[in-house]
């Protein structure tokens, strides 16, 4: 007698689907905040899967940029939350296989709705020696200060993120940048053609219909189509979906990640190499983080040294 | 000294579960690192430095589980290389040798690790309370070169000679020459920084294997590695300056029973030769424990306070001077006799006969089985007690001497040190008594032999005489632990990985387990009371020709005729008395008075050895034809008048 494990198995692929192995849901996903964006293709006239070949490791230098943010309520003046946050981020440059820090930034600050403080509180908070930062809300919420306090803690963390690459890039004039998430911040920036944006989320869906399917259902080694961010925007990141592990027996995203390249014609003719460096990152394997599906070594590794940095607290 | 900070090469870390105490630290390196078992290194605190030496290593990386790493590899061990290579650590332990300050005992400062400079290493291993003191007592026994430093370590003369602690114990695998190298060269550095305000110094080796220590006079090539160890070390590359040998004769009583019997050395060998007398004195050597039951006793001290070397009448009208094994056979002979012919009972003067005939065997089988070690005649040849010269070598070559023979002159050469250093007329004030296979002579288990007990009582008692064993053994857990116990200095060569797993070893890491079962030729390593770890050291190869070495050079003479042998033997007195002049002197000559003669010759060592020798032996009888006498005429015969 069939399980109903069996029964519902058998029924995803008489439906024309892939049965994975049995992946436990412990909590509900977070809510999507941008589930779609729009997309124009660069590259043929449909999303296809292409095979870029043999893994090859990024010839040259190479760096890898990733940060890490902290924060704590450190108080409160009447209803307002005083927030210290920690922001830091890293460049470790691969030399002989060993990583070593290239580029260090960091940031320890106070993100409070300064509006609404006394002048003596001001001038108290200022005494600390601290950066201040407005969380701009002008009615008192003590949930909604929270959420501004942690969005100017995220943005800081973009900043001395940027801030790095940026100095990454402009001291190694021949080194590529492999950058933990999206490049828009740093669109325009000289040498930006060198950084290669890896991208391990997939809440915004930039495809639909089959090139969504074809892209979401890459078999491993293979990438898909160029497509540039946004319909109307020129100056958007270009991008790619690149599958690093094989996912049928995992959830569908299990393996894959997003490059993005500053645009230009050379990100099409270029996607297969680059492909194949990010494949060849593969190993070591950056277990036991949970994303090591996706999470490239030398990432964890960036992140690793900045958390060991910080410490337990908040960069104390 | 200098004492350069250098640059970091390492932090001490400590966690709840590998947290700093004041006796052990943890500290992690660079992959690359000076840094390895045994290296000394400095924790620089404020205000605290601490002194630790490394015991043990682990490296490991942030891999979770090893599956990872296939997964990563995709299954093929050969597969394309990962093009960055895993954060891995290199986390050490380390055994605290001291802190400074040294009250309040703290833990260890999570502060930078520095390798020790050489002053450091002085102020680890507390080096600096002896080697800066006025007379500095600091005795070499090799250099500390780990961690790229080198300095030289020295034991403290004190703790190695007494009065303080004292003894030395040395353990190694067999075949390696470490052990006698070690004890060698520690010799020479006791000879040379030993200071005269202390008192003299001589050592007596027993040679107990082969010609392991025949050749210590002479000089052997020195590599340029260890002449520069040798120099750094303040010792000279030469072989021992002043070495006697003393070995017994073979069963001819003429030739030498030992491998040094080169022409060209036998000058310093002398015959080693004792006589009755020598023997009654430990005769416990000679009885097992079931044999010296308390009438054996009782007619052995019989022996000695009325018999032995005293006028003695028997009860049949026989007078005794008993001072050879000749004298006392005749003696026990008459005893026989005079109980048979006269049919008494058992019982001779309160001693059965039975026990009167154990005895007899005993000591006269000791004539036996050391024939060579033990004459007959009485005429005894023996270490130069009372003249013990300053810094000289007496070497004891019992090698080719049966265990019992070994026995006795092991015994009696000790007790014969500990009664003149008692006595304080031994003519040094300090001997190092140097014994090869302490296994063999003082086992941890076995029947308790008189030999054991002597170096019990040596390692126990002989600090405060200047008695002092140095040990050596190929597996010191076999050892009795007394003796190894009380070795103030323990050294260690090489090691079995057997013997390395017995709970003797149980205080040592596994690191530094395996590095000593693989430690190379010329490094040891050493625990003294001054230093509160082990502590490993490379020593130069010794400056004097090894056994080995020796009779490839001077290969042993071939074993002579009687009268060769003497001839061999007066000429090494004198290199120009011919073979064939003694041999004409000797010829018709009983063999015993020739022995006698010639063991008073090289005793005396005259001017003219061959006319004192002639001497000696007294003029020759020439043989006569004694006609035979005319016999008695008969009494004329006359009837028996009895007669029917």
């Amino acid at each position: 007698m069939s399980s109903r494990r069996a029964l519902v198995r058998d029924a995803i692929r008489r439906a024309g689907g892939v049965a994975a192995d049995t992946v436990p849901l412990g909590r509900s996903p977070a809510p999507v905040t941008t589930p779609f964006a729009t997309s124009a293709l660069v590259e043929g006239d449909r999303v296809r899967a292409i095979a870029v070949g043999a893994p090859t490791p990024v010839p040259g230098p190479v760096g890898f940029l990733d940060g890490v943010q902290r924060h704590a309520v450190e108080g409160h003046v009447g209803v307002a939350p005083v927030v210290r946050g920690y922001v830091a981020a890293a460049v470790l440059e691969r030399v002989d296989g060993m990583l070593r820090v290239a580029a260090l930034a960091e940031e320890a600050f106070l993100a409070l709705p300064l509006a609404r403080l006394g002048s003596d509180a001001r001038d108290a908070f200022e005494a600390t020696g601290l950066p201040l930062y407005e969380t701009g809300e002008e009615r008192p919420h003590p949930l909604l200060d929270l959420s501004a306090a942690a969005a100017v803690v995220q943005a800081r963390r973009e900043r001395v993120e940027r801030d790095v690459g940026v100095d990454f890039v402009a001291r190694h004039a021949d080194a590529r940048l492999v950058v933990d998430g999206g490049l828009q911040a740093f669109a325009g920036v000289p040498g930006a053609e060198r950084l290669l944006g890896v991208i391990k989320s997939h809440e915004t869906q930039f495809l639909a219909g089959g090139d969504q399917l074809t892209a979401l259902t890459l078999p491993a080694g293979s990438r898909s189509s160029v497509f540039r961010r946004g319909r109307d925007v020129p100056a958007a990141m270009w991008t790619w979906y690149l599958r690093l592990h094989p996912w049928p027996a995992h959830a569908i995203l299990h393996g894959l990640v997003r490059i993005e390249r500053a645009p230009g014609h050379h990100v099409v003719a270029e996607a297969d190499a680059v492909s194949r460096w990010i494949l060849a990152e593969r190993a070591p394997l950056a277990a036991p983080d949970g994303r090591w599906d996706r999470l490239l070594y030398p990432i964890h590794e960036v992140e690793t040294f900045l958390r060991a940095r910080a410490g337990r607290g908040v960069g104390e | 000294m200098t004492d350069r900070q250098s640059t970091p090469v390492g932090r001490v870390v400590a966690t709840e579960l590998l947290p700093a105490s004041p006796h052990q630290f943890h500290f992690w390196t660079a992959t690359e690192t000076p840094v390895g078992i045994g290296a000394i290194v400095k924790v620089a605190g404020e205000p605290r430095t601490v002194y630790g030496v490394v015991i043990d290593a682990k490296a490991y990386s942030d891999l979770d589980t090893p599956l990872n790493d296939v997964i990563a590899a995709e299954g093929d061990p050969a597969g394309p290389r990962a093009p960055t290579k895993r954060a891995e650590i290199r986390l050490w332990t380390a055994n605290v040798l001291r802190q400074m300050p040294e009250e309040p005992l703290q833990p260890v400062p999570l502060a930078p690790v520095h390798t020790a400079t050489p002053a450091d290493v002085e102020r680890a291993l507390r080096m600096d309370a002896y080697a800066q003191a006025v007379p500095s007592t600091a005795i070499p026994i090799g250099r500390y070169q780990t961690g790229g430093t080198r300095a030289p370590v020295y034991l403290d003369g004190d703790f190695l000679l007494g009065p303080e602690s004292a003894h030395l114990n040395i353990s190694g695998v067999s075949g390696l020459a470490t052990k006698t190298s070690a004890v060698t060269f520690l010799l020479q550095s006791i000879f040379t920084h030993f200071p005269a305000e202390r008192g003299r110094v001589a050592a007596v080796c027993f040679n107990v294997k082969g010609p392991d220590l025949c050749f210590l006079d002479q000089p052997a090539e020195v590599l340029p590695e260890d002449r520069e160890l040798y120099e750094a070390l303040g010792v000279a590359a030469a072989p021992f300056r002043d070495v006697r040998y003393y070995a017994p004769y073979k069963a001819d009583g003429a030739n030498l029973n030992t491998l040094r019997t080169h022409a060209a050395l036998m000058e310093a060998v002398e015959p080693l030769v004792w006589g009755l007398n020598e023997v009654l004195d430990f005769h416990e050597v000679l009885f097992n424990r079931d044999d010296l039951d308390a009438k054996a006793d009782a007619f052995l001290d019989f022996l000695a306070d009325r018999v032995v070397g005293k006028d003695f009448d028997d009860d049949w009208g026989n007078h005794h001077r008993v001072e050879s094994f000749a004298d006392l056979e005749r003696y026990f002979r008459a005893i026989f006799d005079g109980l048979e012919t006269t049919g008494r009972s058992d019982i001779w003067r309160t001693h059965h006969v039975a026990t009167i005939r154990k005895v007899r065997n005993r000591l006269l089988n000791i004539s036996t089985r050391c024939k060579g070690l033990v004459a007959d005649d009485g005429v005894a040849n023996d270490l130069p007690f009372g003249a013990f010269r300053d810094r000289a070598v007496y070497v004891v070559d019992v090698a080719g001497v049966d265990q019992l023979g070994q026995d006795l002159v092991f015994t009696r050469i000790v007790s014969k040190l500990r009664e003149h250093l008692e006595r304080r007329d031994l003519g040094v004030e300090h001997v190092v008594v140097f014994v090869d296979e302490l296994n063999k002579y003082a086992p941890g288990d076995g029947p308790e032999t008189y030999v054991r007990k002597m170096l019990l009582d040596i390692s126990e008692r002989g600090r405060y005489l200047g008695l002092v064993l140095f040990g050596a053994q190929q597996f010191r857990s076999q050892v009795h632990r007394r003796v190894v116990g009380n070795a103030g200095t323990a050294v260690y060569g090489r090691m079995d990985p057997d013997e390395l797993a017995t709970p003797g070893y149980q205080v040592l890491s596994p690191a530094t387990k395996v590095k000593l079962a693989t430690l190379p030729k010329g490094e040891l390593m050493v625990r003294h009371p001054h230093f509160t770890q082990p502590i490993f050291v490379r020593f130069p190869r010794p400056a004097a020709l090894s056994g080995r070495q020796g009779v490839e050079r001077f290969p042993p003479a071939e074993e002579v005729p009687f009268d060769d042998a003497v001839a061999r033997q007066l000429a090494a007195l004198d290199h120009g008395i011919a073979v064939n002049t003694v041999k004409d002197r000797i010829t018709g000559r009983r063999q015993d008075d020739v022995r006698r003669a010639l063991l008073a010759t090289r005793r005396a060592r005259p001017e003219d050895p061959l006319a004192f020798f002639t001497a000696l032996l007294g003029n020759t009888v020439p043989r006569a034809v004694v006609a035979p006498r005319r016999g008695v005429p008969p009494l004329k015969a006359v009837e028996d008048p009895y007669a029917s």
